[in-house]
């Protein structure tokens, strides 16, 4: 592929790290295949299922490491630190708490209530430990990077954030973007070096208005096939008979399914799109150490197509072409992300020596947050 | 000296916490490893025991970490392997030997469905049995009641039937609720007014039953058929079918949580939408089973079993109700369920004939 350049051998020693005298940028790639991936995907559910849960820790440990290590830059992969003992504590006080909070919420609503209360009370909080503890367990050339974000700042992106985004009907959703990805991004550490963005709000609404395009357009048509149909209803009910005959009863339900598959549709793409616009819009606006600079160059269109048909592969195979799917959608990523180096980094030092709680990130985990670096 | 060249493994070192490399060797020396860069000069060393080798993941570079902290990285994974089987520790790569992509991959997809499919078929189910067993039955007391609260305040009105049909309708309640296991005082009527329920009824899992204005006015003067649908309920709640459900649910959450990580977040998504459908199907046995009950009960009381079969009829005739089963609906089809209990009630009648 033209855009990927060419990497530098391994071991290639010293001087390698950051010098880069053409001053273009330095693209990551992925090394690992679909097919190296399939095996640890397999063994990771059968081994989940047979020790009843226990191992899927460990199944992220090893998940992880892979797509981590096989990410790589400058020639050297990503690592990640995290150990399946740490996860699974983190898991466990998660699931307690679950339980313990459906359980009360379904026999004692007053005190489930109040437990889904405190924990939205200590959300934030949870997310910031979270994203510290995802950053803490990554590493790069031996240094590990870091978040430093507070409670207050994760309130703001993750809460604030998406209530306005969804309260003003997506019209303020560039505004929650930029809130979240600034929080991330000055707050992440690379050894003591620090990333900084600012992404602007006019070049995220840019790409907004593409994903509302395709929403207004969606239902739109959406709409047109539902008047369509109410004229077919209306005659159907004018004459019973004829229902009857053409089997209205199924066509009816067929017509729901079909919306509801479309509303999904229209909105997936939408929101594929716009994440994908907003992506390139955040990491080009990104530095570290105030002069190396990041880039993104992400095709909406392609990398939504890569999503969709990813989905649609993995269902039509029953789940078994998942780890092509996801090693797929990896390398595209990886391959539009790069960084530029402007003259040497040197020698950077790790400013941490623990990673801390696991219990934050297995939080976002389970509740279906996925933040990735 | 000249251990460079007793090198079992090239690679690079880091010093700790730093992103500075430099290339080495790792090599054994007596009970020690140790890294030596190019001239033999010893980088880092510690006995086996105290230093620490990352798990063989895919061919991802392993890590040889010293007890000062620094950091030994390579890609001869074959090397490592080698060396940790010299040391006594030949199984550390099992787990990367079973992930190798070979043909007994296909073995352990099949082993996959299997278990997913056994585990939601047989696992599942008993898992639901035994939570239902050990809940106590004060937390479906307090879950009733606070239930009751929240529909009094919300939702239903108070009932505006005269004293003498109440009466009535009690009266026949308790024939029947007498019969059944928990026996009279296993079960409380309560007579509401439906709002938006319109003509209802249903039961809260301690035995409360909730009957509607609505439904005793479409009756007319048919309590029998009251009788009935409130024994449908009874079967409900000694069929303990709400907890049933509810562990049921959450059961199934659970279970796709637990592969979640690795399906992907689209997937994931219709699992779970799946997952409610087949919930739902779920609930239509449980109505079948709550049928049963009622026509078995009616049988025993020495009233009209059919009555319930009424009922469905008269839903099929004023409120036009002719549903076929469907994977969306929560309840059989009308006309179907009508069909099941007059085939039951035949059945009944045949037995006792012999």
């Amino acid at each position: 592929m033209a855009l990927v350049e060419p990497l530098p051998a391994q071991n290639v020693g010293q001087v390698s790290f950051g010098c880069s005298a053409e001053g273009g940028f330095q693209r990551l790639s992925f090394t690992g295949t679909g097919s190296e991936y399939f095996g640890i995907w397999i063994v990771n559910i059968l081994l989940t299922i047979v020790t009843l849960g226990i191992y899927s820790a460990w199944a992220k440990v090893r998940r992880n490491r892979y797509f981590y290590g096989n990410s790589v830059l400058l020639g050297r992969g990503f690592e990640y630190h995290a150990t399946g003992k740490q996860i699974l504590v983190g898991r466990l006080i998660v699931f307690a708490y679950l339980v313990l909070y459906n359980v009360m919420l379904t026999f004692v609503p007053y005190v489930g209530i109040g437990l889904g209360v405190l924990i939205l009370f200590f959300l934030p909080w949870l997310l910031a430990r979270g994203l510290r503890f995802s950053a803490r367990v990554t590493s790069y050339r031996n240094v590990r990077f870091d978040f430093v974000g507070r409670a207050g700042g994760a309130f703001l992106a993750f809460i604030v954030g998406p209530v306005i985004a969804v309260l003003t009907l997506g019209i303020l959703a560039p505004l929650a973007s930029r809130w979240s990805y600034r929080y991330i991004g000055n707050n992440l550490r690379y050894g003591q070096k620090a990333f900084s963005t600012d992404p602007s709000v006019g070049a995220i609404y840019k790409s907004w208005a593409i994903s509302a395009a395709v929403v207004v357009l969606g239902l739109l048509i959406i709409g047109f096939i539902a008047f369509l149909n109410i004229a077919l209803i209306t005659t159907a009910f004018e004459n019973p008979d004829l229902a009857e005959a053409v089997g209205m009863q199924v066509s009816l339900t067929l017509l729901i399914v079909i919306g509801y598959v479309l509303v999904f549709a229209i909105f997936g793409v939408a929101a594929l799109i716009y994440r994908a616009g907003v992506r390139n819009v955040a990491w080009s606006a990104a530095t570290l150490d105030g002069k190396h600079r990041l880039l993104s160059d992400l095709s909406r269109l392609r990398y939504t197509s890569i999503a969709v048909s990813n989905l649609l592969l993995t269902l039509v195979t029953l789940g078994l072409m998942r780890p092509w799917a996801a090693v797929r959608m990896v390398r595209y990523v990886n391959e539009h992300t790069g960084v530029r180096f402007e003259g040497n980094v040197g020698e950077i030092f790790s400013a941490i020596a623990q990673e801390g709680s696991a219990v934050g990130a297995e939080f976002m985990d389970i509740e279906g947050f996925d933040f990735g670096f | 000296m000249d251990s460079d060249s007793s090198a079992f493994a090239r690679g690079e070192w880091h010093p700790a916490g730093s992103s500075r490399s430099v290339v080495a060797g790792l090599s054994e020396v007596g009970e020690r490893v140790v890294a030596c860069d190019e001239t033999g000069a010893e980088l880092a060393g510690g006995n086996f025991s105290a230093i620490r080798i990352s798990a063989r993941v895919g061919r991802i570079p392993r890590r040889v970490t010293f007890p000062d902290g620094s950091l030994f990285e390579t890609n001869d994974n074959d090397a490592i392997d080698r060396f940790l089987a010299r040391n006594g520790r030949a199984g550390a790569g099992t787990v990367h030997w079973l992930e190798r992509f070979h043909p007994r991959l296909v073995a352990f997809v099949a082993a996959t469905i299997l278990l997913g499919a056994l585990v939601y078929r047989y696992a599942l189910p008993a898992l639901v049995e035994v939570a239902v067993a050990v809940t106590p039955p004060i937390l479906p007391r307090i879950m009733s009641v606070s239930t009751l609260e929240t529909l009094d305040k919300t939702l239903l009105g108070e009932s505006k039937l005269d004293e003498a049909r109440r009466a009535r309708i009690l009266d026949g309640f308790q024939r029947i609720a007498a019969l059944s296991a928990a026996g009279e005082g296993g079960y409380t009527l309560n007579f509401r007014e439906g709002g938006p329920l319109g003509p209802n009824a249903f039961a809260l899992p301690d035995g409360t039953l909730i009957l509607t204005d609505e439904l005793v006015e479409l009756a007319g003067s048919d309590t029998e058929m009251i009788v009935g649908v409130l024994a449908h309920e009874i079967g409900h709640v000694e069929h303990k079918h709400s907890l049933r459900q509810i562990y049921r649910a959450a059961g199934v959450a659970a279970l796709i949580m637990l592969v979640a990580g690795d399906i992907g977040s689209g997937a994931e998504d219709i699992l779970v939408e799946g997952g409610g459908l087949l919930a739902l199907s779920y609930s239509r046995s449980a109505e079948a089973e709550a049928d049963r009950h009622s026509v078995e009960l009616m049988m025993k009381a020495g009233l009209d079993p059919a009555a319930i079969a009424r009922f469905f009829e008269l839903l099929e005739t004023k409120l036009e109700d002719r549903s076929e089963t469907s994977i969306f609906s929560t309840h059989p089809g009308t006309p179907e369920r009508r069909k099941a209990i007059l085939d039951l009630i035949a059945e009944h009648a045949g037995e006792s004939i012999k």
